[in-house]
Order: structure tokens, then C-alpha cells, then sequence
């Protein structure tokens, strides 16, 4: 097939554009074409069809739940939202990130083992304490207490044994926010707890363990 | 109820995915003649063409929350169509040869007329057997259905000039035919 006829068939190029023989090609392939058009099968889709679709999407069975809620999940819409809300929502994530931020910057979490507890709220003004959880395995001390910036490293948490089996452990109130601390055993050994995750140089060759009390959920 | 036939495609796709299934009939209505017509200029048998048509809309309706773009539903459901024509095609090129095309059901009054338009429509049918499935339908599109390119490119999701490739083979492969029709 000559390239003018092809283009000319494609709609690219008017017949008048072609020269006398390839004109005639295209002649004959717009009566081939036309012949196809006339000669197919082409009807309307038959009425029993219709129905046949739909008894057969009736019989289907429900989509479960999941199904459904994936579906509605999955599905674009158009969404509504008032400037004024979407500043309150901005400023709520700015909120969170700039706790969360904060908090990410510290060395490390980092309470040893239990769950920091809310003990006074600010209903009475009091700032908030949480309290946590220290432990250490000091098998043969006769005192452990720990001590840090919380209490200005006065050493007045002392930790208890009472089965005797040489961990030591003790709730501690201690204020939102970051802290070094250390072990005091038998009143004069400073210990860094093993289990911190994170350290600070105490300035004069020690590490200090450091640990981050998050705010508490109200 | 099916309810106004004003809703838009995408009032009804979105009603159908809220549990209206019934809602679904009128896309079917819509749709079901321009699927058919294809279904049938492709795979030639009205039987085929019905329970292609069929599978189509009901593969649809299962997998409506896939459609991207609810208002143009309708091509959506003619590109589910159109891959299980050339599935069809496919299969039947593998199990059968072109002499077991389906019988072709004779008109007009006229018992010589009759078997000549027969026998031109059964080779006009031969011919388009020998095409590929994606060829087959690009031709039927362009040529018999006489959509647009861009249209069609819309439609299939290929290329125009991909299009434009498989129409050209097509006719190469048809150019047989032609010295009829000088």
C-alpha cells in the first residue's frame, strides 16, 4: 500500500491530496471497507440479555464487610473542608510535631523496665509528674538508690530488693523531659545503668544514662 | 427502581457501590447495545457475542470499585469487553479452523441473492479470522465502527500510533480482498 493511501485512510491526508492512482486504491479500499460495514452481523443487543445480567449480579453474594469497607476505602471522592478547619487541623499537627520533635531529638527513651504512671494533674496546679520504673542487677548491695538531675542528684530514690535476689527496683516521680541519672550503690559506687539506651558524658570521663519522660496523654 | 435515567455515570456507579444493584440495569442499558454490536462484529456469533457481553458486565459490576474514573464507566466496560473478545478470538483460533466459522443466517426473499450476500459476508468474515485479536479489533473500530483514533487509543489504552500499526497490518492482510472492489 502506497504511504498517501495509508495516510489517507487514516484520516491524515484528504483524498483530493492524492494523485490519480492513489486515488483509485483508496477508492477501493473505502468500497472494501464499506463492505465490511454492510456485511457484519450488527444488531441490538437482544432484551432477554438485560435481564440474564442482572438475575445473574442479584445471585452474586454480598460483599463482607471488609470487602465493602476496602471498597469505600479505595474509592476517590471529592472532599469539603473549611478553611477554618483546615487551619485547626494544621495547627493540631504543628502541636504534635513540635512535642514529637522534641521528644525524637532527645538521646533516647527511655524509662527501664514498667510503665510511667500520671500521679498529679493540673487540676490542683501541680505540675505534672510520671512516674517510672528503674531497675538494677546489684546482687550483694546493701543500698542502691538512683539519682539525677530530677532530684539534683541528691540520692534520695532508694530502690528495693525485698526477695533478695539482687535486682533492685523503685518508682521514682519524675517531671516531663530529659534526664541523666545514675545508680548509687552502698552509698559511694556510681553506676550507669547497663540498660539505658541512651548515654551522655558527664563532663568529667563518665557516662550518664539519660532518659525522656514524655507528657503524659490527658 | 432504577431510577432517573438523568443520573450521571458516575451517580450510578456510586449508588451501585452504596447497594443499589438494581442501579446497575442502567448501565447495562446504556452500554449493552454498543458492546454487543462489538461483541458481535468481532466474534461473529450472536450466541458468543451475548455471553461475552455478559461475562463483561458482570465482571463490571464485581470489580466496579476498581474504576478509576466513574464518569467514563462506559469505556471502561467496553475495555473488559474488548479483552474478552480477543481472549475469545484467541481460544477459538487455537481449537478451531476457519471452517467451522458459525453458520451465517441467510436474508432477503431471493435464494440466489441470498447465498451471494452469504458468500461475500462469509469471505469478508475468513478474512478477518486470519487477522490477529489485537488487529481484528482495531480494524473493526477504525474501519466498520468508524471511531476516531484518539478514540479508540482512549478507549483500549494504547497508543494512537500503536493503533495506527495494527489498522495498517490489518489491511496489508486483507489487501487480498481488494481486487473486488476496483
Amino acid at each position: 500500500m502506497k504511504d498517501d493511501v495509508r495516510r489517507h485512510l487514516d484520516g491524515d491526508l484528504p483524498l483530493s491530496d492524492l494523485a490519480e492512482e492513489s486515488r483509485k486504491e483508496a477508492e477501493s479500499w473505502k468500497r472494501l471497507t464499506a463492505a465490511f460495514k454492510v456485511e457484519l452481523p450488527t444488531s441490538s443487543m437482544p432484551s432477554w440479555l438485560e435481564d440474564r445480567v442482572m438475575h445473574e449480579i442479584e445471585s452474586l453474594p454480598e460483599p463482607g464487610l471488609a470487602r465493602k469497607w476496602i471498597a469505600w476505602a479505595a474509592r476517590p471522592r471529592p472532599v469539603r473542608v473549611s478553611p477554618l478547619s483546615l487551619g485547626l487541623a494544621a495547627a493540631a499537627v504543628a502541636t504534635l510535631f513540635f512535642f514529637r520533635g522534641a521528644l525524637l531529638d532527645l538521646p533516647g527513651p527511655i524509662t527501664q523496665p514498667g510503665s510511667p504512671e500520671t500521679v498529679a494533674a493540673g487540676s490542683t496546679g501541680a505540675p505534672v509528674q510520671v512516674y517510672v520504673q528503674f531497675s538494677l542487677d546489684a546482687p550483694g548491695a546493701s543500698s542502691v538508690a538512683v539519682t539525677g538531675d530530677f532530684d539534683d542528684w541528691k540520692g534520695t530514690h532508694g530502690l528495693v530488693d525485698p526477695d533478695g535476689d539482687g535486682v533492685w527496683t523503685g518508682r521514682v516521680p519524675v517531671r516531663p523531659g530529659v534526664h541523666a541519672y545514675m545508680f548509687l550503690v552502698d552509698g559511694s559506687t556510681w553506676l550507669t545503668d547497663p540498660r539505658a539506651e541512651r548515654y551522655t558524658d558527664d563532663g568529667f570521663g563518665n557516662r550518664n544514662a539519660v532518659l525522656a519522660v514524655a507528657v503524659p496523654a490527658t | 427502581m432504577v431510577g432517573s435515567a438523568e443520573r450521571t455515570d458516575a451517580q450510578v456507579v456510586r449508588d451501585i457501590l452504596s447497594g443499589d444493584r438494581e442501579a446497575y440495569r442502567l448501565l447495562v442499558r446504556r452500554y449493552g447495545d454498543a458492546l454487543y454490536g462489538h461483541a458481535l462484529r468481532v466474534v461473529g456469533d450472536p450466541d458468543d457475542a451475548a455471553d461475552l457481553v455478559q461475562r463483561a458486565f458482570v465482571k463490571g459490576f464485581r470489580k466496579l470499585g476498581s474504576c478509576r474514573d466513574p464518569e467514563r464507566v462506559g469505556a471502561w466496560l467496553f475495555r473488559i469487553l474488548a479483552n474478552g473478545c480477543k481472549d475469545h478470538v484467541r481460544s477459538r483460533k487455537a481449537h478451531a479452523s476457519l471452517e467451522s466459522l458459525p453458520d451465517i443466517p441467510e436474508r432477503g426473499p431471493d435464494p440466489l441473492a441470498a447465498t451471494q450476500e452469504s458468500e461475500v459476508r462469509g469471505r469478508l468474515q475468513r478474512a478477518l479470522e486470519t487477522l490477529t485479536p489485537e488487529q481484528r479489533e482495531a480494524f473493526v473500530l477504525k474501519h466498520v465502527e468508524g471511531r476516531r483514533y484518539e478514540e479508540i487509543a482512549a478507549v483500549l489504552d494504547v497508543s494512537v500510533a500503536s493503533l495506527k500499526m495494527r489498522v495498517h497490518r490489518a489491511r496489508e492482510a486483507l489487501e487480498g480482498l481488494l481486487e473486488e472492489y476496483r
